[in-house]
């Protein structure tokens, strides 16, 4: 297991997408961990100092497991550029059809209610 | 381990499990390109919510889901998350708009 930083992390992760096309799953974890070992969180929390818990990433393809960590401050960052890998590798799920004519339906609905209120003046 | 089907559920399920035990508890997301399947877990080794789907829409609830636990985890469990869930509604809203003005 190997922690890496943020960006190795990322690129690591597309690789594990892009070698799973044929076959295979990719599992994703997220758990909060102080990245401490139970010895050493014992004795800070016997001395009374704060433990900073940060959040652990784990990926794995069955063969090869990745992990990071991230903590409250690059965690926004870190997840728009997770959320960017997710998007452009989950393209194997099913397109929406009977709710797309259900919203249209819907937004017609909703059409009829604006043109009744004079919204323009 | 049956799946949840309401994903609503399965969302206030899950962080009242985080919420209840911080510490032990895990999110795990497995994605199968082969087969089109993405199944949602989250446990704390004692109870178990799974979530399974196949639609491409589900993906961007997920990516909220996702959001929500690094905001929980990192920032730990009493964090404010008003702010991850409360851009929901107002998503919606502009996409609601949009549509209207387009016709």
């Amino acid at each position: 297991m190997v922690l890496l930083q943020l960006d190795p992390f990322l690129n690591e992760l597309t690789t594990l997408y892009q070698n799973s096309t044929d076959k295979g799953s990719i599992w994703v974890t997220l758990k909060r961990s102080s990245m401490k070992s139970k010895v050493q969180r014992n004795k800070m929390t016997t001395n009374g100092e704060p433990i900073e818990y940060r959040c652990l990433i784990r990926a794995t393809d069955g063969k090869k497991t990745i992990s990071t960590s991230v903590g409250a401050r690059d965690h926004q960052r870190f997840q728009a550029s997770y959320a960017t890998i997710l998007k452009a590798h989950m393209t194997a799920l099913k397109k929406r059809e009977r709710k797309d004519k259900k919203k249209a339906a819907e937004s017609d609905k909703k059409e009829g209610d604006v043109k009744k209120k004079p919204k323009r003046v | 381990m049956v799946y949840i089907t309401s994903w609503d559920d399965f969302v206030d399920r899950s962080v009242q499990l985080f919420r209840a035990d911080p510490d032990s508890t895990r999110y795990v997301m497995k994605y199968r390109h082969c087969d089109g399947k993405l199944v949602l877990k989250v446990t704390d080794n004692k109870e178990c919510l799974k979530f399974k789907t196949d639609q491409a829409q589900d993906v961007k609830k997920m990516e909220k889901l996702n959001n929500l636990f690094f905001t929980l985890m990192s920032r730990g469990p009493d964090a404010d998350v008003s702010e991850v869930t409360g851009k929901e509604q107002t998503e919606a809203r502009a996409g609601k708009k949009g549509r209207g003005r387009k016709q």
